[in-house]
């Protein structure tokens, strides 16, 4: 589903983000990317959503060549992947429902489906009643749920949640670990998830990748994270 | 084709003091211009008229009134260069003109015994191709055996045609520079509506949506300001010209300088105004989003 081969990222300015990394990730697997601040975790998030090109080595997702997608081609690749945000992205002057189908209308869906979609998508990510709220109305971890629900609607193959728990409490980062799990299971969507949340890695045992100055310093399958200072 | 025309009106509401200033800048802009389109077709206009009844008239000698000399002038003046045409006139059509450009009819009464003796010369009508041509061909019919007198007018309203048109020629450099600042201004206007945009085009690209399907929106905001400014310019002209119309009764000066009908002019003018309009808001957006886009992946 995602294969990384020695890829390496140097950015324009000079700096060194990813040195010959390699990976490979199946269908249905959920994995954890973690590592400190500076360590290339976004960098690989954006070699995967075709937002930079890797300078060496070749990024595949869903058999696609990403690195390879002329301009155009990129928006209809995007449409296999969800992205999450840390800080959700949420529209403020639409409610939940339109957040949720804007993710359809953008791609071209008709409206009967959009509004079929958008309900069975809201009741999966527990909303089913906060059709009508605004984001402001609603709690963070709620909103966090508003912009998965935005992230899986056009099923996508592969989720990427970059640190979608950084900016909630425990008790409710449980809940969003709970739906991407529960999401992972059902619809066998391949789930990326970049966090820095180390209580969590350890509760939620899954395969873990650690970057550390652009090197993958650790992939353990048996998942758990220990610091060896 | 709704939803971009929707999204664009409500960004046009969202910045509506930045739209306004630019829908402002156009309206300048697209007066001048108007200005500057009525005044060129009109100039035009009479220079048209001007050139084309400027004329040498060529009055023949009474001792050369035979048909062979007249057969014989009118093929000499044939052959100097530039005249386009040579249209001959004998004396007694020249008497009836002359009486007919009179229109009291007791006046006309007055010359009827001229028509006895007629005083009149017969007479050649020379057109040029080229009005600057006019004194040297006059000069060369006068060495003609055979001609009496040659006159020619219509230089000095010429000279008067020739001058106006210079500065049109400037006229056409001020709207040329009026446009590119109404561009720049609705790029300007149209970037701050990108910026306050951004987080809404990432989504937007995350979720896939092609580029024609972030600009559309945008371009429309552009289409939309530029229609705005061109409603004033467009009222003012159409008015404008109306009362000029009508105080004038479509006559300035002399009959040469006749004013076009209201209609259908007025609709042409209009039509090119908003078009302008329209031209200008789109490529100012376009301008602002293509290198927005072009920045991203």
């Amino acid at each position: 589903m995602i294969q990384c081969t020695h890829v390496y990222k140097r950015y324009k300015n000079g700096t060194n983000a990813l040195y010959d990394i390699n990976l490979s990730v199946d269908q249905g697997e959920f994995v954890y990317v973690i590592g400190p601040t500076g360590s290339g975790k976004s960098t690989l998030i954006k070699l995967m959503d075709a937002e930079e090109v890797a300078t060496k080595g070749d990024v595949k997702v869903v058999g696609i060549n990403v690195g390879e997608l002329s301009k155009r081609q990129i928006p209809i690749y995007r449409r296999n992947i969800g992205v999450v945000f840390q800080d959700y992205k949420l529209l403020p002057h639409k409610t939940v429902f339109e957040n949720i189908a804007y993710a359809l209308e953008v791609i071209g869906m008709k409206k009967e489906q959009i509004r079929k979609r958008t309900l069975e998508i809201m009741k999966v990510v527990g909303l089913g009643d906060k059709g009508n709220s605004f984001p402001k109305e609603l709690s963070g971890g709620q909103q966090q749920r508003v912009a998965i629900a935005r992230a899986i609607a056009n099923r996508p193959k592969v989720l990427i949640a970059d640190e979608p728990t950084g900016n909630l409490d425990p008790a409710k980062s449980d809940e969003i670990m709970d739906l991407l799990q529960q999401i992972n299971e059902r619809y066998g969507t391949t789930v990326v998830m970049v966090t820095h949340d180390i209580t969590l890695v350890n509760r939620y045992r899954k395969r873990t990748i650690v970057l550390e100055q652009g090197h993958i310093v650790a992939d353990r399958s048996e998942g758990g994270y220990v610091r060896h200072d | 084709m709704i939803r971009p025309i929707r999204e664009g009106i409500r960004g046009v509401g969202r910045h509506w003091a930045m739209s306004i200033s630019s829908a402002i800048a156009v309206t300048v802009t697209l007066i001048i211009i108007s200005l500057f389109l009525v005044l060129s077709y009109h100039l035009e206009r009479f220079t048209r008229t001007v050139e084309s009844s400027v004329e040498i008239s060529v009055m023949v000698s009474y001792d050369a009134e035979s048909s062979s000399d007249l057969r014989r002038i009118e093929q000499e003046i044939s052959k100097i260069g530039g005249v386009e045409d040579v249209t001959y006139s004998d004396k007694d059509q020249e008497l009836d003109y002359y009486i007919n450009s009179f229109e009291d009819e007791r006046t006309k009464e007055v010359f009827e015994p001229f028509k006895a003796d007629n005083p009149m010369h017969d007479a050649y009508y020379v057109e040029t191709k080229n009005g600057a041509d006019l004194s040297a061909i006059a000069d060369k019919i006068k060495t003609i055996d055979g001609v009496d007198t040659v006159n020619y007018g219509g230089q000095s309203t010429l000279n008067m045609v020739e001058a106006m048109s210079s500065i049109r020629r400037f006229g056409g450099i001020l709207v040329a520079a009026l446009t590119l600042l109404a561009i720049f201004l609705i790029q300007n206007t149209i970037k701050l509506t990108i910026y306050a945009r951004q987080d809404e085009i990432t989504i937007m690209k995350n979720v896939g949506a092609t580029n024609g399907f972030i600009r559309s929106p945008f371009l429309w905001e552009g289409i939309i300001t530029g229609m705005l400014g061109a409603i004033i310019p467009i009222a003012l002209t159409v008015w404008s010209y109306f009362v000029i119309f009508e105080r004038t009764s479509g006559v300035l000066i002399s009959n040469m300088f006749q004013l076009e009908k209201p209609l259908p002019f007025l609709y042409y003018v209009s039509g090119i105004l908003l078009g302008v309009g329209i031209l200008v808001g789109l490529f100012g957006s376009w301008l602002s989003v293509s290198r927005y886009l072009r920045d991203r992946r």
